[in-house]
Protein backbone atom coordinates (compact mmCIF):
# COMPACT_ATOMS: atom_id res chain seq x y z
CA UNK A 1 0.00 0.00 0.00
CA UNK A 2 2.74 2.46 1.16
CA UNK A 3 4.54 1.64 -2.50
CA UNK A 4 1.39 2.46 -4.06
CA UNK A 5 1.96 6.08 -2.57
CA UNK A 6 5.50 6.43 -3.30
CA UNK A 7 4.69 5.39 -6.77
CA UNK A 8 2.12 8.41 -6.87
CA UNK A 9 4.50 10.44 -6.16
CA UNK A 10 7.80 9.60 -8.04
CA UNK A 11 5.31 9.81 -11.03
CA UNK A 12 3.99 13.46 -10.76
CA UNK A 13 7.47 14.80 -9.98
CA UNK A 14 8.70 13.36 -13.10
CA UNK A 15 5.81 14.16 -14.30
CA UNK A 16 6.38 17.98 -13.04
CA UNK A 17 10.11 17.31 -15.03
CA UNK A 18 8.61 16.53 -17.83
CA UNK A 19 6.20 19.74 -18.50
CA UNK A 20 9.35 21.60 -17.94
CA UNK A 21 11.49 20.07 -20.68
CA UNK A 22 8.62 20.20 -22.51
CA UNK A 23 8.25 24.02 -21.78
CA UNK A 24 11.85 24.80 -21.72
CA UNK A 25 13.01 23.81 -25.21
CA UNK A 26 12.38 24.60 -28.89
CA UNK A 27 14.72 21.29 -29.82
CA UNK A 28 12.49 18.65 -31.60
CA UNK A 29 14.47 15.29 -30.43
CA UNK A 30 14.32 17.15 -26.30
CA UNK A 31 10.60 17.50 -26.65
CA UNK A 32 10.08 13.75 -27.81
CA UNK A 33 12.38 12.83 -24.99
CA UNK A 34 10.27 14.96 -22.16
CA UNK A 35 7.05 13.75 -23.51
CA UNK A 36 8.01 9.71 -23.12
CA UNK A 37 9.07 10.97 -19.57
CA UNK A 38 5.46 11.83 -19.24
CA UNK A 39 4.23 8.74 -20.94
CA UNK A 40 6.63 6.59 -18.10
CA UNK A 41 5.17 8.85 -15.31
CA UNK A 42 1.31 8.27 -17.09
CA UNK A 43 2.36 3.86 -16.71
CA UNK A 44 3.49 4.44 -13.03
CA UNK A 45 0.60 6.47 -12.13
CA UNK A 46 -2.18 4.13 -13.65
CA UNK A 47 -0.22 0.81 -11.48
CA UNK A 48 0.31 2.75 -8.59
CA UNK A 49 -3.26 3.97 -8.72
CA UNK A 50 -4.33 0.53 -9.15
CA UNK A 51 -2.56 -1.25 -6.65
CA UNK A 52 -4.56 1.13 -4.03
CA UNK A 53 -7.89 0.03 -5.24
CA UNK A 54 -7.08 -3.37 -5.20
CA UNK A 55 -7.35 -3.78 -9.71
CA UNK A 56 -5.28 -6.13 -10.86
CA UNK A 57 -5.62 -7.38 -14.77
CA UNK A 58 -7.13 -3.73 -15.30
CA UNK A 59 -3.80 -2.08 -15.67
CA UNK A 60 -1.82 -4.17 -16.95
CA UNK A 61 -4.21 -4.60 -20.12
CA UNK A 62 -4.33 -0.92 -20.12
CA UNK A 63 -0.71 -0.35 -20.38
CA UNK A 64 0.14 -3.34 -22.90
CA UNK A 65 -1.73 -0.76 -24.88
CA UNK A 66 -0.34 2.35 -23.49
CA UNK A 67 3.31 1.19 -24.54
CA UNK A 68 2.73 -0.28 -27.73
CA UNK A 69 1.26 2.73 -28.58
CA UNK A 70 4.07 4.64 -27.75
CA UNK A 71 6.67 2.50 -29.92
CA UNK A 72 4.41 3.86 -32.82
CA UNK A 73 4.46 7.23 -31.66
CA UNK A 74 8.31 7.32 -31.16
CA UNK A 75 8.33 6.27 -34.72
CA UNK A 76 5.98 8.21 -36.12
CA UNK A 77 7.39 11.33 -34.39
CA UNK A 78 11.12 10.45 -35.41
CA UNK A 79 9.87 10.38 -39.07
CA UNK A 80 8.19 14.14 -39.14
CA UNK A 81 11.30 14.99 -36.73
CA UNK A 82 13.44 13.30 -39.85
CA UNK A 83 11.29 15.35 -42.52
CA UNK A 84 11.74 18.39 -40.82
CA UNK A 85 15.25 18.22 -40.48
CA UNK A 86 15.37 17.77 -44.50
CA UNK A 87 13.36 20.63 -45.05
CA UNK A 88 14.57 22.95 -42.48
CA UNK A 89 18.31 21.51 -42.06
CA UNK A 90 18.02 22.63 -38.37
CA UNK A 91 16.15 20.53 -35.05
CA UNK A 92 15.13 24.06 -33.69
CA UNK A 93 11.34 24.92 -34.36
CA UNK A 94 11.42 28.61 -34.39
CA UNK B 1 8.47 -14.39 -4.94
CA UNK B 2 8.37 -12.65 -2.03
CA UNK B 3 10.80 -9.57 -1.11
CA UNK B 4 11.28 -8.36 2.42
CA UNK B 5 9.55 -5.35 2.80
CA UNK B 6 12.87 -3.54 3.96
CA UNK B 7 14.47 -4.61 1.15
CA UNK B 8 11.38 -3.82 -1.15
CA UNK B 9 11.15 -0.09 0.05
CA UNK B 10 15.45 0.11 -0.20
CA UNK B 11 15.07 -1.01 -3.72
CA UNK B 12 11.61 1.06 -4.48
CA UNK B 13 13.50 4.46 -3.26
CA UNK B 14 16.94 3.53 -5.04
CA UNK B 15 15.15 2.88 -8.55
CA UNK B 16 12.91 5.91 -7.82
CA UNK B 17 15.88 8.27 -7.30
CA UNK B 18 17.42 7.04 -10.40
CA UNK B 19 14.35 7.66 -12.39
CA UNK B 20 14.15 11.34 -11.31
CA UNK B 21 18.10 11.55 -11.37
CA UNK B 22 17.60 10.11 -15.42
CA UNK B 23 14.82 12.60 -16.25
CA UNK B 24 16.13 15.48 -14.89
CA UNK B 25 19.21 14.37 -16.90
CA UNK B 26 17.10 14.48 -20.04
CA UNK B 27 15.76 17.95 -19.70
CA UNK B 28 19.59 19.26 -18.63
CA UNK B 29 21.72 17.72 -20.71
CA UNK B 30 23.02 19.66 -24.02
CA UNK B 31 23.56 16.72 -26.20
CA UNK B 32 20.26 14.71 -26.75
CA UNK B 33 21.83 11.59 -27.66
CA UNK B 34 22.96 11.31 -24.14
CA UNK B 35 19.14 12.47 -23.16
CA UNK B 36 18.06 9.52 -24.94
CA UNK B 37 20.83 6.86 -23.44
CA UNK B 38 19.32 8.73 -19.99
CA UNK B 39 15.59 7.39 -21.39
CA UNK B 40 16.94 3.79 -21.31
CA UNK B 41 18.09 3.98 -17.72
CA UNK B 42 14.30 5.49 -16.88
CA UNK B 43 12.50 2.69 -18.44
CA UNK B 44 14.76 0.41 -16.60
CA UNK B 45 13.84 2.22 -13.50
CA UNK B 46 10.06 2.44 -14.11
CA UNK B 47 9.72 -1.36 -15.12
CA UNK B 48 11.53 -2.12 -11.53
CA UNK B 49 9.39 0.46 -9.81
CA UNK B 50 6.02 -1.59 -11.11
CA UNK B 51 7.18 -4.87 -10.55
CA UNK B 52 8.04 -3.74 -6.82
CA UNK B 53 4.50 -2.51 -6.46
CA UNK B 54 3.27 -5.91 -6.60
CA UNK B 55 6.08 -7.96 -7.82
CA UNK B 56 3.90 -11.53 -8.05
CA UNK B 57 0.89 -9.25 -10.05
CA UNK B 58 3.46 -6.45 -12.43
CA UNK B 59 6.20 -8.84 -13.05
CA UNK B 60 4.47 -9.87 -15.93
CA UNK B 61 4.14 -6.53 -17.56
CA UNK B 62 7.75 -5.00 -16.21
CA UNK B 63 9.35 -7.45 -18.09
CA UNK B 64 7.05 -6.14 -20.98
CA UNK B 65 7.97 -3.13 -20.50
CA UNK B 66 11.38 -3.65 -20.13
CA UNK B 67 11.67 -5.97 -23.60
CA UNK B 68 9.53 -3.58 -25.68
CA UNK B 69 10.12 -0.06 -24.55
CA UNK B 70 13.91 -0.11 -23.70
CA UNK B 71 14.24 -2.95 -25.65
CA UNK B 72 12.91 -1.52 -29.05
CA UNK B 73 11.72 2.11 -28.50
CA UNK B 74 14.76 3.51 -27.37
CA UNK B 75 16.84 1.61 -28.90
CA UNK B 76 15.88 2.94 -32.13
CA UNK B 77 15.61 6.40 -31.09
CA UNK B 78 19.25 6.28 -30.16
CA UNK B 79 20.30 4.79 -33.11
CA UNK B 80 18.51 7.26 -35.22
CA UNK B 81 19.45 10.01 -34.15
CA UNK B 82 22.77 9.48 -35.16
CA UNK B 83 21.83 10.53 -38.70
CA UNK B 84 21.24 14.16 -37.86
CA UNK B 85 24.83 16.00 -37.57
CA UNK B 86 24.48 18.25 -34.70
CA UNK B 87 22.56 16.83 -31.72
CA UNK B 88 23.82 19.99 -29.42
CA UNK B 89 20.81 22.09 -28.24
CA UNK B 90 20.91 25.87 -28.22
CA UNK B 91 19.56 26.53 -24.45
CA UNK B 92 16.46 28.82 -23.94
CA UNK B 93 15.28 29.96 -20.60
CA UNK B 94 11.73 30.30 -20.22
CA UNK B 95 11.22 31.68 -16.76
CA UNK B 96 7.75 30.79 -16.35
CA UNK B 97 8.22 26.96 -17.24
CA UNK B 98 9.38 26.06 -13.43
CA UNK B 99 6.41 27.14 -12.02
CA UNK B 100 4.56 25.66 -14.91
CA UNK B 101 5.68 22.02 -14.22
CA UNK B 102 4.84 22.52 -10.38
CA UNK B 103 2.14 23.89 -10.50
CA UNK B 104 0.93 20.91 -13.00
CA UNK B 105 2.02 18.59 -10.14
CA UNK B 106 -0.21 20.11 -8.17
CA UNK B 107 -2.99 20.02 -9.89
CA UNK B 108 -2.69 16.47 -10.93
CA UNK B 109 -2.07 15.44 -7.35
CA UNK B 110 -5.15 17.57 -6.35
CA UNK B 111 -7.18 15.45 -9.02
CA UNK B 112 -5.39 12.12 -7.76
CA UNK B 113 -6.65 13.08 -4.17
CA UNK B 114 -10.29 13.58 -5.39
CA UNK B 115 -10.50 10.64 -7.20
CA UNK B 116 -9.25 8.01 -4.49
CA UNK B 117 -11.40 10.11 -2.01
CA UNK B 118 -14.56 8.82 -4.19
CA UNK B 119 -13.56 5.58 -5.75
CA UNK B 120 -14.65 2.70 -3.48
CA UNK B 121 -11.79 -0.06 -3.23
CA UNK B 122 -12.35 -3.70 -4.25
CA UNK B 123 -10.75 -6.36 -1.84
CA UNK B 124 -10.26 -9.14 -4.26
CA UNK B 125 -6.53 -9.64 -3.52
CA UNK B 126 -4.02 -8.91 -5.68
CA UNK B 127 -3.35 -12.25 -7.42
CA UNK B 128 -2.08 -12.65 -11.27
CA UNK B 129 -3.07 -15.96 -13.32
CA UNK B 130 -1.74 -15.98 -16.38
CA UNK B 131 -4.08 -18.14 -17.96
CA UNK B 132 -7.29 -16.22 -16.76
CA UNK B 133 -5.16 -12.78 -18.32
CA UNK B 134 -4.76 -14.39 -21.63
CA UNK B 135 -8.27 -15.32 -21.63
CA UNK B 136 -9.84 -12.18 -20.81
CA UNK B 137 -7.29 -10.44 -23.08
CA UNK B 138 -8.15 -12.56 -26.38
CA UNK B 139 -12.41 -12.52 -25.22
CA UNK B 140 -13.01 -8.69 -23.88
CA UNK B 141 -9.64 -6.90 -26.12
CA UNK B 142 -9.44 -8.84 -29.12
CA UNK B 143 -10.11 -5.25 -31.20
CA UNK B 144 -7.73 -3.02 -29.30
CA UNK B 145 -5.16 -5.73 -29.77
CA UNK B 146 -6.10 -6.06 -33.50
CA UNK B 147 -5.83 -2.40 -34.11
CA UNK B 148 -2.32 -2.27 -32.00
CA UNK B 149 -0.90 -5.12 -34.58
CA UNK B 150 -1.78 -3.49 -37.40
CA UNK B 151 0.07 -0.38 -35.88
CA UNK B 152 2.57 -2.13 -35.00
CA UNK B 153 2.71 -3.68 -38.62
CA UNK B 154 1.99 0.43 -40.39
CA UNK B 155 5.38 1.34 -37.78
CA UNK B 156 7.70 -1.37 -39.16
CA UNK B 157 6.68 -0.69 -42.85
CA UNK B 158 7.55 3.17 -42.11
CA UNK B 159 10.56 2.22 -39.92
CA UNK B 160 11.81 0.55 -43.23
CA UNK B 161 10.52 3.33 -45.31
CA UNK B 162 13.32 5.37 -42.78
CA UNK B 163 16.21 2.98 -43.31
CA UNK B 164 15.77 3.71 -47.25
CA UNK B 165 16.03 6.96 -47.01
CA UNK B 166 12.46 8.22 -47.53
CA UNK B 167 12.13 6.70 -50.58
CA UNK B 168 9.78 4.22 -50.16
Amino acid sequence: MILGYMGLVVSLILISVGVYGLLNSRNLVRILLSSEIIVNASILIIFSASSLIGRVYLPIYFSIFAISMALVEIVVAFAVIFLYYKIKGTLEVE
Amino acid sequence: MSLTNEIQYGLFIFFSVISIASAIFIVRQKNVFYSSIALAFLGISVAVLIALINPSAYAFYSAFHFLLYVGSAVVFLSISLLVFKTLTVKEINVPWAGITAVVTGAILFLILIVTFYNTPTVSTGLTFNLQSFANIFLEKYWFPALIIIIALLTTMIEALSLARGGKG
